[in-house]
Order: structure tokens, then sequence, then C-alpha cells
């Protein structure tokens, strides 16, 4: 069921929220062995009242995210027994809108990673084919919303976060313009390309959950002022002249048999929206800059992480391991809490951010950073988004022990162009827009900064042409 | 010969009502960890929230150091790990500071001297630790409030200087309003880099530091065994090891604490939180406004006007007490009469009772409208003595002691002795009547004093000095 | 390719302990990162770019007032801290 059928349920008394909070534990619980979502499941039902449309749906929101009261752990061992003293200001406005939460999500550690693996509560698995992976960091996100759990997660997106896992698992997947939704309580990874993030198995829930959650807030100085808009009630509205464009470097970097299987799937909808009256152009881009694109994300993004996680020392909050000075304990602390991934992360953004190489790295990524966001705002001039496949993989398999060569084309750029959204804090959407090999694969579409209504009005029309909604795992009708 | 060259950092806490990036107070308080929030305890997720007043303030302290100011706010991050910085960095400013190239000016036995200002910034502090035998307890009271950093040129060659420097620095501070500025309560705390140099040098010799100075007179006595140790050194042959020192106070040593302070690399990069916040032109200009008259330009004044160049120095080293002064010269006292009561009674009352002299009951109306009446001779100057004690001592205003005290009354034998006399004198007649035995006229003698004081003049002294005087003659 | 000399500075600055196997790890993650880098040397004209320190710049940036209004109970300060004493968080004995 999506939010509008619960809601429906709800209203004219079919259900009540205590029965869809038992019916979602239910599920959480029984899918936890299959595809491990989970870290925490909530064993009671609270919930505040309210008029909101999500008044009464249970939703489950990323580990990630401060949560008073109720472990949250990051997926990682240095956090596994931290529980929060304050509410995330996500949390807070879901709580207050009469959303109920059935659980707190597994993620890549730290959100640092793609595959859903590196959780300290085990692996996330895609609930299409559990030898595949589900894609991260919002790896129980995206499961949990795909497996039928609930209708709709919270999630976070540095690089991809919520759009590449959304794009293996067959669901939507959005995140807003940056400071569209307060960060204030989502655990920082890179604080300048840091997103909150939806899962929703159709547009409009996206739309529904967005509007509740965005918002200035006076404790996230880089949020923006209040829009004097709702999103679901502009989803419908005409696009007749809206153009997009796909960059051809972008698409031409796939050499597998998969990724060009995927680039058949996408051109061919690209015809279909073109037939349905979407003007799509194709856009030439200079290649050796999408090259640099995950080096850039790479750099800024460690860099700022080893800084974000100075925190975590054991001393204040976290597992704290004995020693017998303060440097002692904060080295057994963090040598025990972090997995050799975020150790090996830190010591590259400590090595980036080092005086004699900051400007060489740090300083250099940050200016290509500047050079592609601003050709990126003059295509926005003149175009209204930007169209391309989300992956030209579909899920990975979970064994699958081949390393992708990480300075091929492919992998730089095509596994990567998502990041193009983080770099300029644009709204960006995930939807499914087919089947390769019986797994979904997904189409993103980017528009310029602040343009969010405008992005889910045209996704809302993409997701009909398409003709891909509601959809779980396995490609079954949501029921 | 060697002479020293001494820079110095001084770190400031600002008086704001809340911490540099959260709302929690900004209070001094020995109830460990009450003044706290979630943001000063650096608990995941939580970000910073600048401080107007903080960022105010500071730019008003820049300005008051001559400094150029930015057009922006930026932060950086000063990333390091210590049990006393919650975040595992610090918010601080590295590219952009509130100050760059300002200059103190300083009188020094009598010339102005200018001592260069390199940069002034400012950053949050850190935890405070108190140390038990096998444990450090933490509290993050002091987590957090805002801190001024002043970063000197190496200008200062002795100890003298940097003290005269540190005073009139503390001075500035209090007069712009942007710190309490006590030592006792950490609020001051003083930095010390000294080397030693040739006359021939061209360049600065090794230097030593010496961190988190609480007290002018420790900076002094550091200054004085670093410029002897360091001399000895050298004199050696031997060479001075660039390290950390810290000062062990009950054996007045320095000792070394740790090697190569230059050797840290803080990774600084900008604060990714905070959007960048305009300055205006305007804005700065209002706040360059509300700079006082500083206490060199005071000094000045008051001169001028006739104070002694010591009194003047004593007015405005504090700055309640040249506000005082100040008031008071707005009611059109006597610039100098007003310096004398106030540098020796009223500040000898408050150095003699241990008092801060904002306590004092006395207000710059009633010493204004005390010397009045000492001016109209209504009450005589050994009078307004008592009458100042009375006022400080007792809470009363001067006008209430005089009534209170009779003082109303011409009570001053002097100033009846010459009513008296002329009274006598525009009565030849009557003196003479006196003179022949009829006494009794004296009464209609003290009638005619009374007449002449209005009223005021105390009969019995009049009595008493009226047969003197007509005895006299 | 980076000496593992200088990347056990670097795990010990941040306050961490690696095993030779990881460091053998970090090494090629290492030279990856700098063919990566290489490709950002490519690009021309680079150094005429002001690094972009935010996504876009904010019109409406502004500065906190200075009223208090924030307050934590030591309870909840302290809750997660597994060493306290005198409400205040213990740490062994900080020699400097």
């Amino acid at each position: 069921m999506n939010i509008t059928e619960m809601k429906e349920l709800l209203d004219n008394k079919t259900t009540t929220s205590l029965k869809l909070f038992e019916e979602s534990k239910k599920k959480a619980l029984y899918s936890q062995e299959k595809i491990n979502s989970f870290v925490t499941i909530m064993e009671d039902f609270t919930k505040e009242e309210s008029n909101s449309l999500l008044n009464g749906i249970p939703y489950a929101i990323k580990d990630n995210f401060s949560t008073k009261n109720i472990l949250t752990t990051a997926s990682s061992n240095i956090l596994k027994n931290y529980i929060p003293v304050f509410d995330s200001t996500v949390y807070k406005k879901l709580k207050k809108a009469g959303a109920v939460l059935v659980g707190k999500t597994v993620l890549d550690e730290l959100a640092m990673g793609g595959s859903g693996l590196t959780g300290h509560t085990g692996a996330v698995k895609n609930p299409w084919d559990q030898t595949r992976i589900s894609g991260g960091s919002s790896a129980g996100s995206a499961a949990c919303v795909s497996e039928g759990v609930v209708p709709f997660s919270i999630g976070s997106d540095t690089g991809d976060s919520v759009r590449k896992p959304a794009s293996f698992c067959g669901v939507v997947g959005f995140k807003p313009t940056y400071g569209r939704i307060s960060r204030f309580g989502l655990f920082p990874f890179a604080s300048s390309l840091d997103h909150v993030g939806i899962f929703a198995r159709n547009v409009f829930d996206i739309a529904a959950v967005t509007d509740v959650i965005k918002g200035f807030d006076s404790n996230d100085m880089t949020t923006l002022p209040d829009e004097e808009i709702n999103y679901t009630d502009i989803l419908k509205e005409n696009i007749k002249g809206k153009k997009l464009f796909y960059i051809k470097e972008i698409i031409e970097s796939a050499k597998e048999n998969e990724s060009k299987e995927i680039i058949a799937l996408f051109k061919k909808q690209i015809e279909k929206l073109k037939n349905n009256g979407i003007q799509i152009e194709e856009v030439s881009f200079d290649k050796t800059i999408l090259e640099t694109l995950f080096p850039v994300y790479f750099i800024i993004s460690c860099a700022e992480a080893t800084s974000n996680n100075s925190n975590l020392t054991g001393f204040i909050f976290g597992n704290r391991m004995p020693g017998s000075s303060p440097k002692e304990v904060m080295i057994n602390t963090r040598t025990e809490g972090f997995s050799e991934m975020i150790k090996r992360r830190f010591v590259i953004g400590s090595y980036i951010l080092e005086r004699e190489n900051q400007e060489k790295l740090f300083i250099n990524a940050k200016r290509v950073r500047r050079m592609l966001v601003e050709k990126m705002n003059k295509l926005f001039e003149k175009y209204d988004g930007l169209i391309l496949p989300a992956s030209g993989l579909v899920a990975p398999k979970i064994d699958e022990s081949k390393e992708p060569d990480k300075l091929s084309s492919e992998y730089l750029i095509l596994e990567n162009h998502l990041v193009i959204g983080n770099f300029g804090g644009y709204p960006s959407i995930t939807l499914p827009m087919g089947y390769v090999k019986d797994m979904p694969v997904g189409i993103n579409l980017t528009c310029k900064a602040q343009a969010d209504a405008l992005c889910l009005n045209i996704a809302s029309h993409l997701e009909e042409i398409i003709g891909i909604k509601d959809i779980c795992a396995g490609g079954r009708k949501d029921v | 010969m060697y002479k020293a060259v001494i820079g110095l950092e001084v770190h400031c806490e600002l008086n704001t009502k809340t911490k540099m990036f959260s709302s929690s107070i900004n209070e001094y308080t020995k109830d460990p960890n009450t003044n706290i929030s979630v943001i000063d305890l650096a608990f995941p997720g939580i970000l910073p929230l600048p401080n107007k007043e903080a960022v105010k303030k500071s730019l008003k302290l820049a300005m008051a150091l001559n400094c150029e100011t930015p057009s922006i706010v930026l932060f950086d991050r000063k990333n390091y790990y210590y049990a006393d910085l919650p975040k595992g960095y610090q918010i601080t400013q590295m590219t952009c500071p509130f100050g760059k190239n300002g200059y103190l000016e300083i009188e020094i036995d009598g010339t102005i001297k200018k001592y260069g200002i390199h940069q002034l910034h400012l950053e949050e502090d850190t935890a405070n630790m108190e140390h038990l035998e096998t444990e450090s307890l933490l509290d993050y009271n002091r987590a957090g409030v805002p801190l001024v950093e002043i970063i000197t040129d190496p200008c200062f060659n002795e100890e003298n200087e940097v003290i005269t420097f540190l005073e009139n620095l503390r001075n500035i501070i209090k007069y712009c309003d942007i710190s309490e500025a006590s030592s006792d309560k950490g609020q001051l705390r003083v930095d010390v880099n000294i080397s030693m140099m040739k006359d021939t040098d061209t360049v600065l010799g090794t230097r030593a530091e010496i961190k988190g100075i609480n007290s002018f007179n420790n900076v002094k006595e550091i200054i004085t065994y670093e410029i002897k140790r360091q001399t000895e050194i050298l004199e050696k042959g031997e060479k001075v090891i660039q390290e950390t020192r810290r000062w062990v106070d009950d054996k007045k040593i320095t000792v070394s604490m740790r090697e190569k302070v230059d050797a840290i690399d803080y990774k600084y990069y900008v604060e990714p939180n905070i959007p960048v916040v305009p300055l205006s032109k305007e804005y700065k200009e209002s706040i360059k406004e509300e700079i006082p008259v500083l206490p060199l330009e005071r000094e000045k004044k008051y001169i001028s006007l006739g104070v002694l160049p010591k009194d003047a120095k004593t007015l405005v080293r504090n700055k309640e007490v040249s506000d005082f002064y100040e008031e008071a010269l707005l009611l059109e006292v006597d610039p100098k009469d007003a310096s004398n009561w106030i540098t020796t009674r009223i500040l000898g009352y408050v150095n003699n009772n241990n008092i801060s002299f904002s306590d004092i009951y006395m207000t710059p109306l009633m010493l204004a409208n005390m010397l009045k009446m000492i001016s109209s001779k209504s009450i005589s100057t050994q009078q307004a003595k008592e009458v100042c004690a009375l006022c400080l001592e007792e809470k009363k205003t001067p006008e209430e002691i005089v009534k209170e005290k009779g003082m109303e009354q011409i009570s001053d034998p002097e100033s009846i002795k010459e009513i008296v006399n002329k009274v006598l004198n525009e009565n030849p007649e009557q003196v003479n009547i006196y003179k022949n035995g009829k006494t009794n006229i004296i009464g209609f003698l003290v009638g005619q004093v009374l007449k002449a004081s209005e009223g005021k003049a105390n009969p019995a002294l009049v009595s008493k000095i009226l047969n003197e005087e007509i005895n006299n003659r | 390719m980076l000496e593992v000399k200088k990347l056990e500075t670097y795990a010990e600055n941040l306050e961490f302990k690696m095993n030779a196997e990881e460091y053998s790890k970090l090494q090629k993650e290492f030279d990856i990162l700098f063919k990566q880098v290489d490709l950002i040397s490519q690009i021309e004209g680079i150094e005429n770019y002001e690094p972009l320190d935010f996504p876009f710049p904010l019109k409406n940036s502004y500065l906190r007032e200075d009223i208090a209004n924030e307050k934590l109970t030591k309870e909840d300060a302290l809750k997660n801290a597994s060493e306290v004493k005198n409400n205040c968080v213990s740490v062994p004995k900080v020699v400097e």
C-alpha cells in the first residue's frame, strides 16, 4: 500500500494506525532474516495526533538520524550503544505529523560506502535477489521500502546514497536541494555534500513526505527560506515546453554488456518520453571534467569526513575502550570502533588536508567542483532538467569479488555522475525505468538548485509515461 | 649582549549572553556541566550557530586596535585531538580573521609607542579540566565560550613593556565592554613567545613558548626567568630548543612540555556548515560608532582640562571611574576639583575597603551637588570631607547628611567670625554701649548676626564668637 | 607509493591503529587516488577558479541573536559517558 491508499483506509476506519504499525512491524521482523534492513525495530507504537497526510503512516529512518531515547548507531561499532538525547529535525517533524516509526535502518558504516555491506549488524540484501546488494549507503531504507515493509523511508545522500540504491531496489529516491531539508541531527559525512533524502514507491508519496520534512530550521544555518508551496499540489501541472537534456559522453562511456543493455533501455524510454511530447536533447560535455567527478567527490568527502568524525573519541559518548591515558582511550576506542574501510578513508582524508597536499588535492578538487557547477548552471539556464540512467549496472552480486576498474571511464563517469547533484546541491530524483536481468534499473532526473517543485512535477510525468509505479520487490504490484 | 624579542598571544573570553556556536548560557559557574547544550558536547548531528553579538564585539575590538577588518564572516576548522575539545576540531578564523595589521598606542615614560597587532580572530573555548590524582574531570561549561585571540607582532624587548601593553589592552577590552577580562576567572590568558638575539643579528633566535598564563605578574616573572635562562644557554655557546614550556609557580621556573611546536599541522579548512555572511560598510560603521573614547584620548583630554597628569592616568585606568568622571563633567563641575575628590577621597575609600568602584553609593550627581555646596560656601571643605565619607559609608545623599548633621546651619567658626566682625563694624554705637558696661546689648548683636546669615548661623556659636570678638576690641 | 611508515604517522595522528594487511590495501588505494588526481591536473585553467566551499551561495545567510534558550540537563549530558564523577566526564589523568 502506498501513502494515499493507507490514508484512505485510515479515513474510512477500515484500519487503524496501530494496526498498520503492527503489520509493518511484523513484515520488518519477518524480512530481517532475508534482507537485514533494520538495526532497530520499534517495540512499541507511539504516535502524535495531526491532520497531516502522514498521520498514522508507518515509516523507517536511516540509523544516522538522531532519535531521542532510541539507539542510533550509524551502523558503526563505535556508536553501537549510543542513545541520543535530542531529535533530528526530520524525525521531529515526522513525529509531529503523526507518522509512526517502525524502525531504524542499516547503512554503510557512517554512511561511507555504496554497497550496504559494511554496517556493523551485517550486510543488507536486495529484496529482488538476495544474492545481490541493495546499494548504499542508505541500504536498509531502500530495501525496506522495496520489500513493502513501509510505504516510505528516510535516507541521506552524500554522493548518490539515496538515488543509487533506489535504482538497485526499484523504488523512487529523491534528494531535494541542499538546504531544503534541515540536516540538524543527521550524523555528518561530508557537510558540504550531505543531503536528506526520501524513498517511496511513487512520486506523489515522495512529494507528500518532502512537504512534511522540508523547511527553514534555525538549527541549520544552511537551510533555505520557506516556500509557499505544497509539492503534492503541483505534480500534475502541465510540463508542455519543458526541455530536458542528457550528456552524450556519459551515455557513451558504457562498455560492458550489462551497461550497454541499460543504455539501450534508457534510449528506449527517451524515445517514449519524446513521443509523449517531452523535448529531450543530447548535449556534449567535456569528458576530462566528467572523468574527475569521482576523484573530486572522493577527495572532498574523505577530507570532510575525517574532520566530521573527530568527535568519535569515546569520552562523552560512544563505545569507550579502556586505556591508561586519554590518548590511549581514544586510540583503543577508535581502533576497535571503526572498520578498516573507514580507517583507510580517514587516512586519505587526513593526507588530503595536510598543509603540503591541500592545495594540490583539496583546493584543486574544490576548484573543479566550481568549474563543473558553473557549467551545469549554464546548461540549466537552457534546459529544465538533466536526464540520465542512474547507474550502468543492476545491483551487483554480493560475492562478486571482481572490483570495478576504478580508472575506467565507465566506472568514473557512468557509475559516478550522480555526484553532480551533490556538487551543485541540485534536486535529483531516481525512479524505476524498467528491468535488465530481471532486476530493476532507474532513471535519474536532476534540475537546477531550488527547483524542487519543477523536479517533482517533471518526475511525476515521467512516472506516468514510463508506467512503472508502486512496485515492490519482484516487480509484484504492491498490495 | 643579547636582547629579548617577545610576542604575545592573548586569549580573551567575551561577555556575551550565550556561547559562540550554541545558545547555551555563557556564564562562569562552579557547578559543573550546567550551562551546556548538545552543540557544546559535540553529539553527532549538531551544527554550529554563530553568535551575532560575539561577531560584533570582536569586530569592535579589532577596530579599537586599528585593525583592517574583512567584508565577510567566514570560519575555519582547526583539526586536532585533545580530551578538552569535544568536536575534535575547533571552529576559528584562519582565512578571514576579523582583524589584521593593527596596532595599539601606548604611553611609556612620556613617549607614545606603537605596538603591532598581527591578527585578531574569533574562536571558541575548550572544556575545563580538573586534574585529580589518577583522573581528569571534564566540565563543559567553558566549552564553546566565545574567545578572541589577539596575536601581537614580536615587538617587545622587555617585561615592563609587555606588562604596560597588557594593562592597556585589558583596559581597552573593558572600555569596549567586550569582556570582564578577569584573570581570576581565566577570562584573560596569555601565551608568551620569547627568543633572544644579538643586536647585530638579522634573524630572530629560536623561541620558547609558554602557554596559558593567568596573571600579568606571572607574565613578568616568566619573561624575566626566560631571558636569564636563554641568555645563559647562548652564552655557553649552546642552542635554545624550540619548544613549549610550562611555568612552575612554586619553584619560579619554566620546564619543558613538548618540543617543536610548529610541527603540528592543524589541517585548517573552511567550516562548511556556516554560510558566508556579508559585513556591510554600514554595519561596520555602526560598530565603529559604538567604540567609546579610549583611555589614551581621555587622558589627553583631562590633562587639557587642567587635571594633573598623574591623576588623569588614575582616572582612565578604570573605565568605570573614567565614566563617572565624564558624567560629573557634564554637570559642570570644576574639572580639577572633581578629579581631586575622585582620585583621593573616593578611590581612597574604594581601595581601603577593597570594594569595586561600581559598588559605591555616590553618583556623579551627588559629587556635583557636594562640590556646589562647597563653592557656595554652604559647607566648608572640612565639612565636605565628612559629607563625602558618610555618603560612601552610610549610603546617604550629601543633602541628607548636611541636614542631619545640622551643617545647613553655618557652624563653621571662620564663616561666623566673618559675619560677626561685619556686624560689629556696622554697629559701632552698640559696641560702645557694650564696652560701657551694658552687656545685655549683646542680645541685639546676636540678632543682627543671625539676620545677616539669613538665619543659618548656629546661635550658640554666634553668641560664643561674638563675646570673644567684642572683647578683643 | 607511500611508505607504510608514513601511513603509520597518519593513523597515529588520527588516534587509531591499523595492521599490515590494512596498510597494504591503503597503499593500493592511494595509488589509484594519485592516478585519478592526475586526471584533475589534466584539466586546463582550474587555477582560474575559486574553490567552491558551499554548493551555492545562500541569500538568506545570517547570524544567531545572542539569546539563551537551550539547556541540556546534567543527566542527559552524561547519560552516554561511560565514566562519570562529580557530575563530570572522567578520563584517565591528562599528563601534559
